[in-house]
C-alpha cells in the first residue's frame, strides 16, 4: 500500500505521537496505513544470544516482561516512565525510535544497549544500527511513508555486564524528562572492560558520551573514577535552554549528577550478579 | 467516510467515520457517547480513557478506525444506578469527586488496574491513576475509594463483569 501510494501515506501503529501531529497540523498525509492489528508483530523472544522485539511491541509490553528486566533492565526502566498507563499500552518501541527525539526514554535505554534495527523498504530488508537512524531533532532516516521497522535488537545480557536507566523529571509521573541517562557496563575482576553511556536530550539526537566511556574502559571501579567519568560527561553535553527542561547551563551542571547515579546503579548491579 | 462496527458496552453500534477522526471524537459526536470526557485532547488528562479490549488507553490518540471490529468498555458499561459496579460504589461512598469531570477516567483507570492487579497498594494505585489528572486535585479520596473496592470485591468475589469479557 505504501507503495501504491509513492511516499503520500504514512504508517500509524500506536499513533500517541503521530495523532498529535496530524491535530496540530504539523504534518499531513493523503492517508494512513494501520499495522497495529496485524497479528504477530508483537513479540519479544530471545534466541540465546540476542533479544528480539517486534515492532509493535508497547511499552507496557517491555514494562511487563521478565526477559527484559533480566537482560536489558534500563530498557524496562526506561520504558516504565513514558506517559501513563494509557500511552504505554498503546505507544511502540519502534514509534519512539521513528519519532527520534533526542528525549525518549526507550530510545536512549537502546542506544546504551547498541540496539540494532532491522528495515523493511520497496528494495528489501535492510540492517541499521539505530544510533546511525537520526537525522535530526524528531528527524528519523527510517522514512515512515516508504518502510517500516520489523525488528528492534539487541545483545543478551551476558556475566559481568549490567545497565541502568534513571531520568530527572518536574514530576514523578507523566512527565518528559529535563535530562535522562542510560548506562551499559562490562567489567571483569573490578575493572571496567566495555562501556556504553546515552544522555538525552543534551544534543539533536540521543547523545553518546564517548569521551566518558573511553575514559572509564580500562579503569577500576572505585568512586574515584565514577566521579571523573561523570565530569568528563558534564564537559562533553552541550544541552540548550528550555522553557519545559530548564536552562542549559543547570541541565550541563545537573548531567554529571544524574550520570554519576546511573553509572552506580549500574555498577550496583554488577556486583550483584557477580555475587 | 467509512461505515464501521465496534462494540461499545457489550452492544454493537456502527456508525460513519472520518479517516482522521479520533475514537474520542466518533464515540461523542457520532455515538453519542457523552460519558466518554474530551478534555485536553492530547493525552495528558485521561479523562477520554476508555478500555479497548481489555486494556486502557486514550481515545484521543487512538483513531476511530483504529477501533473498528473491537471491544470497548466506557464508564457507562460498568454499572447502574441500581446495580453499580463495585468501583462506582466506593467512589460514591468515599466521596471521590468534586467536579466529577474526571471521574469516568478515573473509574476505567481504576478498573484497568484492578483486572491486573486486584490487591494493589498505595503506590501501585498512585501509578495506576498517573495516567488521569484531576484538576480539583481530589486525588487522596480517589485513592481511598480505589482501595476500598479492591477490598470489596476481594471479599464478595462477586464478579460483575461484563458477560463477554
Amino acid at each position: 500500500m505504501l507503495l501504491r501510494e509513492d511516499g503520500k501515506a504514512r504508517l500509524i501503529a500506536g499513533g500517541t505521537d503521530l495523532i498529535l501531529e496530524i491535530r496540530d497540523h504539523a504534518n499531513s498525509f493523503e492517508a494512513l496505513v494501520d499495522v497495529s492489528r496485524i497479528p504477530g508483530l508483537d513479540r519479544i523472544h530471545s534466541d540465546g544470544e540476542r533479544i528480539h522485539l517486534g515492532p509493535l511491541v508497547t511499552m507496557t509490553q517491555v514494562e511487563e516482561s521478565l526477559l527484559l528486566k533480566q537482560h536489558a533492565i534500563a530498557l524496562w526502566e526506561a520504558c516504565s516512565w513514558v506517559g501513563g498507563p494509557q500511552i504505554r499500552n498503546r505507544a511502540t518501541l519502534a514509534g519512539n525510535i521513528v519519532s527520534a527525539q533526542p528525549a525518549a526514554d526507550g530510545a536512549i535505554a537502546l542506544v546504551a544497549l547498541n540496539a540494532g534495527l532491522k528495515i523493511l523498504g520497496f528494495q528489501g530488508e535492510r540492517d541499521l544500527m539505530l544510533s546511525d537512524s537520526y537525522i535530526g531533532v524528531g528527524r528519523s532516516a527510517i522514512d515512515a511513508s516508504r518502510e517500516m521497522i520489523t525488528c528492534i535488537e539487541f545483545e543478551g545480557q551476558h556475566q559481568g555486564e549490567a545497565s541502568a536507566f534513571r531520568r530527572m523529571a518536574q514530576r514523578k509521573a507523566m512527565a518528559l524528562p529535563q535530562l535522562n541517562c542510560a548506562v551499559w557496563i562490562a567489567s571483569s575482576v573490578g575493572y571496567c572492560t566495555n562501556a556504553r553511556i546515552a544522555v538525552g536530550p543534551v544534543a539533536t539526537m540521543p547523545f553518546r558520551a564517548r569521551q566518558a566511556e573511553a575514559y572509564l574502559v580500562g579503569k577500576p571501579l572505585t568512586d574515584e573514577t565514577i566521579t571523573a567519568c561523570a565530569a568528563a560527561i558534564q564537559e562533553e553535553v552541550q544541552p540548550r535552554d528550555s522553557m519545559l527542561r530548564g536552562s542549559g547551563l543547570y541541565r550541563k551542571e545537573m548531567a554529571e549528577a544524574l550520570a554519576r547515579e546511573t553509572i552506580k546503579l549500574a555498577i550496583s548491579r554488577l556486583e550483584g550478579s557477580l555475587a | 467516510m467509512k461505515h464501521i462496527r465496534l462494540q461499545i458496552n457489550g452492544v454493537w453500534r456502527t456508525g460513519w467515520a472520518n479517516p482522521g477522526q479520533t475514537l474520542l471524537d466518533f464515540l461523542r459526536e457520532e455515538l453519542n457517547c457523552t460519558e466518554v470526557k474530551k478534555g485536553c485532547g492530547k493525552g495528558d488528562c485521561g479523562a477520554c480513557t476508555v478500555i479497548m479490549n481489555g486494556i486502557s488507553i486514550d481515545s484521543c490518540l487512538t483513531l476511530a478506525l483504529q477501533a473498528e471490529g473491537a471491544e470497548i468498555i466506557t464508564a457507562k458499561g460498568l454499572g447502574t444506578k441500581d446495580n453499580p459496579h463495585p468501583l462506582q460504589e466506593a467512589f460514591i461512598e468515599k466521596g471521590a469527586f468534586q467536579c466529577g469531570f474526571c471521574t469516568p477516567g478515573m473509574i476505567l483507570s481504576a478498573k484497568a488496574l484492578l483486572d491486573k492487579n486486584p490487591k494493589p497498594n498505595r503506590e501501585e494505585i498512585r501509578r495506576g491513576l498517573s495516567g488521569n489528572i484531576c484538576r480539583c486535585t481530589g486525588y487522596r479520596k480517589i485513592e481511598e475509594a480505589v482501595a476500598s473496592a479492591s477490598e470489596r470485591s476481594s471479599n464478595q468475589s462477586d464478579d460483575r463483569e461484563l458477560k463477554d469479557q
